[in-house]
């Protein structure tokens, strides 16, 4: 029983991770229609930039605190190369943050070699009810709590947010009332990076971070993505945490080379259920 | 009549660099025609059916994992070349009847998917010999002739690559190759002007996936051993981004943009290889060619260089090929 509860945190841990990198998928998928393929690319320029600065002997929290912003750049930079020029079809955006998530492996390599690389995180771990639970795990989960909540209040409750929600839900009538998309576009990619770069300091402690990390965590964070159709976090949220559960009972209990296949099975399941919902009309480009 | 010499210029030329290319220089020859077969398909793929799929490596390695486990057990090269696309086509029918009901990002995903699973099942297997993947392949042979030089893969390959474009040709050129194009700009007037359009996509799938296994089939011969790492999934996107450069919908455009990315790799690895430059040179150079190219075509040349070169050569501005959408 306590080994089930050790492998629910951390795999509601792990969920956490993925929920973050999805929610700037979808955060950027909402206001601008493109699928950021480098989403996992922050992530692990996030983990790789934190280790090397603590391997310099920069305090912790700033350290994390650069890692993010430059994360959160990195956002920024993706986003001038997809939507920066005019009349760049959604599909074409797609295959460009492509091109950048490739163009990050040169630019990592370059910076931080190709060994994966770890971070000391929150030592120690606590007992809850008989299992043990590594503190660090329990920070991913609140500091992803609180990165909701934020997220909730910012779209909810400020100009900003209410502006990228309203190019989100029809772009002409946004423009209408004079709010400039791209731009907000722009904004989107950025905040896609900060979402995908908590994620990378948090996940770096737990597992080390190579170059190509990337494929795994932006596949994951898509699969989850999926389940809330690229458009709703609260769901995309559910998804992950699935996700992560299963795929740590998986491995838990002994499948644990099997567990790739169950997350990518899932995600393919899910989206074809999905496209039968939906007639076909509804997904052409006019 | 221009074309006609300049088709028999470049089929001279073809014949003839075996002949003089060293060892080194045929590998890149080899793997330049393996690349260009698979991107022929994925640029009828992507141009005709407007379908992405980043997964094409994954039919290059059932195809090669096909035609290794055959000869490997005593079956004939020959049928085991002939085995490779024939599986490969019929694994992307199976998956393709559900993969297909999904469209654009969704697919792309979905086939990257595919690939991971597959890599993943190949690496685990005792059938497909686990990561270490399979060794000792026999040479290619076919009655007394037996591939025993690269120079006979050359021609083998290229021979394929022949086969390929023909193919193409002929499908693009038939009723189904009109149809493939009006599904390509809009699949809703494809369907109400009476094309059936899941079935024409699953069959062009099947046929880039043929192509793909095809080429897989004649590496595994060339090379002698297959392994998952011998398929990663930056394959699928360096035939994307040689389709995408050589420009979509176009045959000669696929050979073009294989030709070009190759060659342009090839140099700057011979570059990486001087002394004084870092280990990992290599690497972050090609990498970097393949971002920095993918991107600039897509934004700036989106009908890629061969129509771009094309349309500037004779002047004229006709319809411009297949949209990227």
């Amino acid at each position: 029983m306590s080994a089930f509860l050790t492998y629910l945190l951390n795999g509601l841990a792990v969920g956490c991770a993925i929920a973050l990198i999805a929610s700037g998928l979808v955060v950027i998928h909402r206001v601008t229609g493109v699928v950021n393929f480098a989403q996992g690319t922050f992530a692990v320029v996030a983990g790789l930039c934190t280790s090397a600065l603590l391997g310099l002997g920069v305090p912790h929290g700033l350290s994390e605190l650069v890692a993010v912003l430059v994360a959160a750049l990195a956002g920024l930079l993706t986003g001038l190369a997809a939507i920066g020029k005019r009349d760049t079809t959604p599909l074409s955006s797609l295959i460009v943050t492509l091109g950048v998530g490739v163009l990050a492996y040169a630019v990592e390599i370059v910076l931080w070699g190709d060994q994966p690389r770890s971070a000391p995180g929150l030592a120690g771990s606590v007992t809850v009810a008989g299992a043990r639970i590594q503190t660090q795990h329990l920070l991913v989960i609140g500091v992803t709590a609180a990165a909701f909540a934020l997220l909730a209040l910012f779209f909810g409750r400020t100009y900003l947010g209410k502006a990228l929600t309203a190019c989100a839900s029809n772009p002409y009538a946004a423009r209408v009332v004079g709010i400039d998309t791209r731009l907000m576009g722009l904004l989107a990619f950025a905040l896609g990076g900060l979402l995908g770069g908590i994620a990378g300091v948090l996940v770096t402690p737990l597992r080390p971070i190579s170059f190509d990390t990337d494929v795994t965590l932006i596949v994951n964070a898509f699969a989850a993505a999926v389940f809330g159709a690229l458009t709703r976090p609260v769901i995309t949220l559910a998804g992950a945490l699935l996700l992560g559960v299963a795929e740590t009972m998986a491995a838990g209990y002994g499948y644990g080379s099997h567990q790739l296949e169950v997350a990518l099975g899932l995600m393919i399941v899910v989206m074809i259920v999905q496209a039968s919902r939906r007639s076909a009309i509804s997904q052409e480009p006019t | 009549m221009i074309r006609l010499v300049a088709g028999l210029l470049v089929a001279a030329v073809t014949l003839a660099l075996p002949a003089v290319l060293d060892d080194s220089a045929l590998a890149v020859y080899i793997l330049l025609g393996l690349a260009a077969m698979v991107t022929v398909g994925v640029s009828l793929l992507m141009g005709y059916a407007g379908q992405v799929s980043l997964g094409q490596g994954a039919f290059y390695a059932i195809g090669a994992y096909t035609a290794a486990l055959l000869s490997l057990h005593g079956v004939p090269p020959v049928a085991g070349l002939v085995a490779a696309p024939v599986a490969a086509a019929g694994s992307a029918l199976v998956i393709g009847v559900p993969l297909l009901r999904l469209r654009g990002h969704h697919l792309a995903f979905a086939t990257l998917a595919m690939q991971l699973i597959l890599l993943s099942l190949a690496g685990q297997l005792e059938v497909t010999g686990g990561d270490i993947g399979l060794q000792a392949i026999p040479q290619f042979a076919a009655g007394s002739f037996e591939a025993g030089s690269a120079a006979a893969y050359a021609y083998l390959t290229w021979a394929g690559l022949a086969l390929v474009m023909l193919v193409t040709r002929n499908v693009i050129d038939s009723r189904p190759g009109r149809a493939l194009r009006a599904l390509a700009t809009s699949e809703t007037a494809a369907a109400s002007s009476g094309i059936p359009v899941g079935r024409y996509k699953l069959v062009v799938f099947a046929l880039s996936a043929a192509f793909a296994g095809l080429a897989g089939g004649i590496y595994c011969f060339y090379t002698g051993y297959v392994a998952p790492g011998s398929f990663p999934v930056l394959i699928s996107i360096q035939y994307i981004v040689m389709a995408v450069v050589g420009g979509l919908g176009t045959i000669w455009g696929a050979v073009v943009g294989a030709t070009a990315i190759t060659l342009l790799v090839q140099g700057l690895n011979s570059l990486a290889a001087l002394p004084g430059m870092p280990s990992y040179a290599p690497s972050v150079l090609s990498y970097a060619v393949y971002a920095l190219v993918l991107i600039l075509v897509v934004l700036f040349l989106p009908h890629g260089l061969l129509p771009a070169l094309s349309g500037r050569l004779s002047r004229k501005r006709d319809a411009p090929p297949v949209e990227t959408r």
